[in-house]
């Protein structure tokens, strides 16, 4: 019950800010909608190339990606929350009030998760009001919000860990750029099948491109490897969650 | 003594790293309901030693335990029995006094119904009933120490830690944040750990003073006991004209030991000298002077005759050494 106070408080506080400061939760909402409408809709002809076999439609296509993206980086975001609290010293009466400090990680994780959800409602209904068509019932669809938001998870854990190993926002590059690659050298505009060159080597073997693949399917109703793509996901999830506890460890020791 | 309310410090020390030892092996107990004054210039290892005994940093060696449970092993069940305000106030500025106090009784576990009628009661206490639905960014520097105050408390601590809580603050909040820690003691049985670098606040507060110099307790006991140590008032004369300077020190130098480090010319009395005497002595040399003060010991005094330096200079020796550990 205390450890849970902690997470609600946490939670509390991180979302109260993103909803009542538009500076903090605006950038995570309009820049998934700008890249979809810029994907989707700009690039909606990239469904012509021959071999592009998306049955849904390319703004189904991208809405996928949008939305693991934006899960990802909601996350990422929230890492910065957690840097500008260190360095800030906030941190400090966290870490002074909270009896379980894992708590105080969890918060956070549950406030990007908040943050993240508020953010795929809009994209959702943004894509549903331009007529993405959706092939998978409602478990796919379930299927779909579960993956990003474990997805949410390992960009969150990620960048809290980095956040409180440096205890800096000057560390924000270091929490987005990985996450930024990652996402970029994976099948963005086309399947993977029509990739050619170095750009398919890498799209090959990135964790994302498998996750990706996953999500479209369960948007045309025929989501290929689900429980590799769990799989992966939760593996991800949990070596984050360690790399993000290590973090906080660290963060102690060093009297935050 | 592993007292509920006590704390207990054995050869604690803590060094950061390719830095000084901060805190260098203190030893010190503070009894259940004490106020402890832990007194020293900056940099001299009290804000470690408050980080240390809070949870926030761990020790590099030695043991501490706060209100009987050890702050290492037992880190929760420290946090769960003291309140703390830290040096520079823990706030986020996005947030209101009311949200501020929300959050900290809400990790503190304070029950849901009691959470609003104890904001309410507090921020009546701390004089921020009117401000508390104000974010902190428009607050000023007192307004936010207070606060601060206001949030050790909410979780009625067994132990209250407060690391230089009148550190910029005007005369009139001084004076109030003073009452308020005596009545929390008076009333509450509150322990109070402070640290301070005024004299004075450590003289009217607290029972006990523990004066802290380059890491190390350089001496410990009540503030008449430590003054008494001292023993002897000092006489300080400001001359007329700077020229008699040395004269008047060397009259002075009659009746007591010179005090090198004050700006006035000064002396420790030696027993059984009056200021009458030194007057007449004085007055036989043609000396004028400005000012002729008796003063009783100090505990800058006390830091005097312990260190070899007053307060005011470590503090500036301090601010030109920023190698040696300010935290």
């Amino acid at each position: 019950m205390r450890r849970w106070n902690v997470v609600s408080g946490v939670a509390w506080r991180t979302l109260k800010n993103a909803l009542t400061n538009p500076q903090i939760l605006l950038p995570t909402m309009l820049f998934p909608l700008f890249f979809f409408t810029a994907f989707a809709g700009g690039l909606s002809q990239v469904s012509k190339v021959p071999g592009f076999d998306f049955p849904p439609g390319y703004t189904a296509f991208q809405f996928v990606f949008v939305l693991l993206q934006a899960a990802a980086f909601g996350g990422v975001f929230t890492g910065f929350g957690v840097a500008r609290d260190f360095e800030g010293g906030f941190a400090k009466r966290l870490l002074l009030a909270a009896p379980h400090r894992s708590g105080i990680v969890l918060g956070y994780a549950l406030a990007a998760l908040g943050r993240w959800a508020i953010t795929a409602a809009l994209l959702t209904v943004v894509a549903l009001l331009v007529g993405m068509e959706v092939g998978g019932g409602a478990v796919d669809v379930v299927g779909l919000y579960t993956l990003a938001m474990l997805v949410n998870f390992c960009g969150y854990f990620w960048a809290a860990g980095i956040a409180m190993r440096f205890r800096t926002i000057q560390a924000a590059p270091l929490m987005q750029m990985p996450v930024f690659l990652v996402l970029f050298f994976a099948p963005v505009y086309v399947p993977l099948s029509l990739l050619e060159g170095w750009l398919r080597t890498v799209a090959s073997v990135n964790p994302i491109t498998y996750l990706l693949e996953t999500g479209r399917g369960f948007v045309a109703g025929d989501a290929p490897h689900v429980l590799g793509a769990f799989a992966l996901a939760l593996a991800f999830g949990c070596l984050f969650w360690l790399w993000s506890f290590r973090g906080l460890r660290s963060a102690e020791a060093a009297g935050a | 003594m592993s007292a509920a309310n006590g704390i207990e410090v054995v050869g604690l020390v803590r060094e950061y790293r390719k830095g000084p030892r901060a805190v260098d092996g203190i030893d010190l107990s503070v009894a259940p309901g004490e106020i402890y004054g832990f007194l020293g210039p900056n940099g001299a290892g009290k804000s470690t030693t408050v980080h240390v005994l809070t949870t926030l940093l761990p020790p590099t060696a030695g043991t501490a335990r706060v209100g009987g449970f050890d702050v290492v092993k037992e880190g929760p069940k420290v946090r769960s029995i003291i309140g703390v305000a830290l040096q520079e106030a823990a706030l986020d500025p996005l947030l209101t006094a009311r949200d501020h106090l929300r959050l900290q009784a809400t990790l503190q576990s304070v029950p849901k119904s009691e959470r609003r009628a104890r904001a309410d009661e507090l921020l009546e206490r701390v004089g921020l009933a009117d401000a508390a639905d104000r974010k902190v960014q428009g607050y000023s520097g007192g307004m936010k120490r207070r606060l601060d105050l206001a949030l050790a408390l909410v979780h009625r601590p067994r132990i209250l830690f407060l690391d230089e809580p009148t550190t910029g603050l005007d005369p009139q909040s001084r004076t109030a944040l003073w009452e308020e820690v005596a009545r929390l003691r008076r009333e509450d049985g509150v322990t109070v750990f402070l640290t301070t670098q005024y004299l004075e606040e450590a003289d009217v507060l607290a029972d006990r003073v523990g004066i802290i110099d380059h890491g190390r307790i350089v001496a410990e006991g009540s503030p008449a006991a430590l003054k008494d140590e001292i023993g002897r008032p000092s006489v300080h004369a400001i001359p007329c004209d700077e020229r008699d300077r040395e004269a008047i020190a060397r009259v002075l130098g009659r009746f007591g030991e010179p005090l090198g480090s004050t700006r006035d010319v000064a002396v420790r009395l030696r027993e059984g000298v009056g200021l009458a005497d030194i007057v007449r002595a004085l007055d036989a040399e043609g000396l004028t002077l400005l000012d002729l003060e008796l003063r009783a010991p100090t505990l800058d005094d006390v830091f005097l005759a312990k260190t070899g330096r007053t307060l005011e200079g470590a503090a500036e020796e301090a601010e030109v050494e920023p190698g040696r550990g300010g935290v």
